[in-house]
């Protein structure tokens, strides 16, 4: 089946990259590459965890996970607004908020962490995830969402005298499981893939976030780059997203489900 | 029992004020540094024996990713008042790092608290290339240069051999035999790197720029179409177009070595500080290993190549009692037993004469001469304004120009023309920094 | 469209956390940074001198700029095609109801998961020219060896297909989330009235997935144009000769490597404004052709 050699060909890297995490320096460098395991076997793992990868991973989740659900709520609440309320500015406001989606993260960084230091929130779990929690990325995807949503629905609910809140806490929400869903894997691994922000800001080594570690792993500075180590590292560090993304691909199936009954 | 519980808690208590009490007492240094990978537990270990040795001090050692993301946290930290005790800068970056102000000078913090420290006894090329106006501004720590590695069994079996002091078309003789025997699939290679071209131009006498390479006073010009530089491009255009140079990439370290140790190309331009790695890589696959000088043009007087890699800095703004505790960490991290420590374990070579003394007496350099190749070439070296290394602001934006110079090149640019172009930038660069700073910012 | 709630003043409420924070850590920021185009910084504002419109006048005539655009359209406009089809491929033959469906999924959606610079290591050592898998196996298969990262056209390719395989789980979810939302019953209505598969799918699948092929295209044109930075630093440099050098990369590198703030201040703005303009493009293209199933 075409599906079988697509999965096998997509795979194909992180395979290798799995097989390599196994090859000591001296095998990760031959030339044929060497394609099966090699003789490290868990020595890499153990390295790489040393390195702090646990705490790291831990803290990321942290982080991960606070973002996520907070972006979810404000974001529910803002598509909320845009689609089933008429205010004034509202597309004003729609593109002001749009538009932060092109902001590019290493621009405001230096401002970004004057303005953490002097609101003292420097080198703190606050500093990790405040600055994350608007996303226009949900707004526009609930937007979309819900546009496709029957409006007889929301019609029914003004008749039965519910709220906006009440009608997003029984209508919306259940009908946009598979959307939640996706956006919440999205943003974990948004927030698992951070680099930048977190390096500049924090300073103590027991809030650092994984991708720090993985680089730490994978610097090539003047210097061996030991490739077992670093896909060491990177196999390590790819199993918690994974696990959410094999939790949460079961919301699809809710999803398609909920359609069904009318 | 309650009065048990009490008695026991109280002791407790005690037992953590005074924990508290005496860890408070440590001074805490924050340093900052940019080796990654299995370097990592190496720094931590040495830091670690430094508290061991020095309890009323703790050095705390961070990881903050490459040479120029470590800086800029350090910058962006200092603006807030929070920098680092103890930056890990990169040998170009020099200038930069005494005109941004805010790091104290290296020398009067040594006189200041009375510190004692040999400089004679230091490798001159070295703190040469540190000195400012006389004055030295950091800590020297992983210094290196750069030097031809190859893989002596396969000579052998091709029949060739190279001199320990090889010159521009040893090379391409030695390389042309190699690869039309089929012994290995290219004859060399290196990253794309600026360091090596500084190296070739250094050799030949041949400054970066002008003002004596920006040492005695700010540049106003770059002399990349110099014949210095010229005639090193052109001998690297000739190795890419006969197929015998292979490009790894751009500062692709890890994977030139790759190149090299899978025996894919015969020799290796590298840094000294890859010898650990090189050499047990030679262990591992049973061939010999042999390092040479850089290649130079023939006929021209060798002047010795520049020191790399990198030093610590110590930032200005903090109380007097952390100044000297970074102070003295970073005195004991140059300290003989800590360099030969730092040299074994890395490559990066022992920047003082007592510490090769040393080695040398405990037959080091016999059982691993490779490890002893870039010290000569070291030794060897004149000092003179190319080999000190050029200073000027706008250094980092020139090392860009010299790579991407090359990626012309290769794309089918005639070399002179690549030059003449990467020159024109580098001189608008060099009158950019100057606009700009004009003067060192005086903080304080 | 959907009926209103008459409760206007809520609408405020329940957008000011949201615009709270656009305000704060991205709007403030940003701004303090964009206010640097008119200067050139160095050391991020320790010192800094008044230029007027030097910095654009040295962009809009530089070689280097010009390049730099054209390359990141090329790149995005690639990229997003190839792995858009792809990814609707793929998402149609996942959407079926098998038993164990479930692991093929998760197969391909993966790399995902993976962030732009992992990515780019494992397709760098992938694509080594002289020790790479790829290069083996197209020296054994066909006796070639292309040189991915000196010759300017190929080390795009590289990026291109690095990026397309990262971001066809991105794809995929959406695709099979809005797919798996079509109700049965018009399927299976065009089932009875005779309709074949390639029917079905152009006049009746297509059509509602068009609002996620907006979303998608939007939200790719941002990861390509933006989040690629990693992958770009750690696979070309932007080399070779600026053949890989896109906007976010080059204003990264001028901002961080070459300390320029107030250059790469400039360049952002520019990039600002021109993904701006083609996001407002786009939504204006969608405003016609995108079709919304409820309201």
């Amino acid at each position: 089946m075409a599906l079988i050699i697509s999965a096998l060909l997509i795979m194909t890297p992180v395979i290798l990259a799995l097989i390599g995490s196994t090859h000591t320096t001296f095998e990760a460098n031959l030339y044929p590459p060497k394609i099966t395991p090699g003789s490290a076997g868990i020595t890499n793992y153990i390295r790489a965890w040393d390195f702090g990868l646990g705490r790291m991973m831990l803290n990321t989740i942290f982080v991960a996970a606070v973002v996520s659900v907070g972006k979810i709520v404000l974001s529910l609440l803002a598509a909320l607004a845009f689609v089933y309320f008429d205010f004034r500015f509202k597309s004003l406001i729609f593109v002001f908020i749009l538009i932060t989606m092109m902001f590019p993260t290493p621009v405001r960084i230096v401002a970004l962490y004057d303005l953490v230091e002097s609101l003292k929130m420097g080198d703190s779990y606050l500093a990790l995830t405040a600055p994350y929690l608007a996303s226009a990325t949900g707004i526009f995807l609930f937007r979309q969402h819900f546009r496709s949503i029957p409006s007889s629905l929301a019609d029914a609910a003004r008749v039965d005298g519910a709220g906006p809140l009440r009608f997003l806490a029984y209508i919306l929400i259940p009908m946009s499981m598979s959307a939640i869903g996706a956006l919440a894997m999205i943003q974990f691994i948004y927030m698992w893939n951070q680099y930048l922000w977190p390096l500049i800001i924090i300073s103590s080594e027991e809030k650092q976030l994984i991708q720090l570690g993985l680089r730490m792993l994978m610097q090539d500075l003047a210097g061996e780059q030991e490739w077992g180590l670093a896909m060491a590292g990177v196999v390590i560090s790819l199993l918690p997203p994974l696990f959410i993304f094999i939790l949460l691909q079961g919301q699809f199936r809710k999803g398609y489900a909920l359609a069904e009954e009318k | 029992m309650w009065r048990r519980l009490l008695v026991v808690s109280l002791m407790v208590g005690l037992l953590v004020l005074t924990a508290l009490a005496t860890s408070q007492a440590a001074v805490k240094i924050v340093f900052w540094h940019a080796m990654g990978g299995w370097r990592i537990p190496v720094i931590e270990r040495m830091c670690a024996d430094f508290n061991l040795e020095y309890p009323e001090f703790e050095v705390v050692p961070s990881w903050k990713g490459s040479y120029d993301e470590t800086f800029v946290a350090s910058i962006a930290a200092a603006r807030a008042g929070k920098a680092p005790h103890i930056l890990h800068v990169t040998q170009p970056i020099t200038r930069e790092a005494i005109d941004s102000g805010i790091f104290a000078v290296a020398e009067d913090l040594i006189d200041r608290f009375g510190m004692e420290v040999k400089w004679e006894d230091y490798i001159d090329a070295v703190l040469d290339t540190y000195r400012v106006g006389g004055r030295l501004y950091c800590f020297p720590w992983n210094s290196s240069s750069a030097i031809l590695y190859y893989n002596k069994t396969l000579f052998e079996k091709a029949g060739v051999s190279l001199s320990r002091k090889p010159t521009f078309e040893d090379i391409i003789e030695v390389g042309n035999k190699i690869v039309d025997g089929g012994y290995a699939t290219y004859a060399i290679t290196w990253p794309i790197l600026y360091w090596w071209v500084q190296q070739w131009m250094a050799e030949q006498g041949q400054n970066v720029v002008d003002n004596e390479n920006g040492r005695a006073g700010r540049p106003t010009k770059a002399y990349l179409t110099s014949d210095a530089s010229i005639q090193a491009y052109e001998w690297w255009k000739q190795l890419y177009d006969e197929g015998l140079w292979v490009n790894p990439g751009r500062s692709a370290w890890g994977e030139a070595l790759r190149i090299f140790t899978s025996h894919e190309s015969a020799m290796f331009i590298s840094t000294t500080a890859h010898v650990t790695a090189v050499q047990k890589s030679s262990a591992e696959g049973g061939w010999e290993l042999e390092t040479t000088f850089l290649p130079i043009p023939e006929g021209t007087e060798r002047c010795g190549g520049t020191v790399g890699g990198g030093t610590l800095w110590v930032t200005k703004d903090h109380p007097d009692e952390q100044l000297k505790a970074a102070t003295k960490f970073v005195v004991w991290m140059s300290d003989t037993a800590q360099t030969i420590r730092w040299h074994q374990l890395t490559g990066y070579y022992p920047i003082k004469k007592t510490a090769v003394e040393i080695l040398e007496r405990e037959g080091w350099f016999e059982e691993k001469p490779s490890y002893r190749t870039a010290i000569d070439q070291l030794l060897e070296t004149k000092s003179i304004p190319a080999t000190q290394s050029a200073l000027f602001g706008a250094f980092r934006a020139v090392e860009d120009l010299m790579e991407i110079a090359f990626e012309e090149i290769m794309g089918g640019k005639p070399v002179e023309e690549a030059l003449a172009k990467a020159n024109d930038k580098a001189n608008k660069a060099i009158a950019e920094y100057r606009r700009v700073i004009g003067e060192p910012i005086e903080r304080k | 469209m959907a009926a209103k709630f008459p409760q206007k003043a809520m609408a405020y409420f329940l957008l000011a956390p949201t615009i709270l924070i656009c305000l704060l850590f991205l709007y403030y920021p940003t701004g303090r940074t964009v206010s640097l185009t008119f200067y050139k910084v160095a050391f991020f504002g320790l010192k800094k001198i008044y230029v007027g419109s030097d910095n654009f006048k040295e962009l809009f005539t530089s070689a280097d700029y010009l390049q730099s655009v054209l390359v990141s359209f090329i790149f995005t406009g690639a990229s997003i095609v190839l792995s858009m089809t792809i990814s609707l491929v793929l998402a149609i033959l996942l959407n079926q109801k098998v038993r164990g469906i479930g692991i093929y999924v998760i197969a391909i959606i993966w790399p995902y998961t993976l962030s732009f610079a992992v990515a780019g290591t494992i397709w760098s050592y992938l694509f080594n020219p002289a020790v790479g898998m790829i290069n083996y196996l197209l020296e054994s298969l066909f006796r070639i060896k292309p040189d991915w990262i000196s010759i300017g056209p190929l080390a795009l390719i590289m990026i291109i297909v690095t990026t397309t395989w990262k971001s066809l789980g991105y794809n995929v979810i959406f695709f099979l989330a809005a797919l798996q939302h079509i109700p049965r019953e018009l399927l299976e209505a065009a089932n009875v009235d005779g309709a074949n598969d390639l029917q079905r799918f152009w006049k009746i699948i297509l059509p509602l997935l068009t609002p996620t092929i907006f979303f998608l295209l939007v939200m790719n044109s941002i990861h390509c144009f933006f989040t690629s930075y990693g992958m770009i630093s750690i696979m070309t440099e932007g080399g070779p000769a600026g053949a890989t050098n896109i906007m976010v990369y080059k204003l990264v590198h001028d901002g961080f490597n070459m300390f320029k703030t107030g250059y790469a201040s400039a360049q952002s703005l520019i990039l600002f404004v021109i993904v701006v303009a083609f996001t407002l493009i786009q939504f204006r293209v969608a405003g016609r052709r995108v079709h919304y199933g409820g309201a």
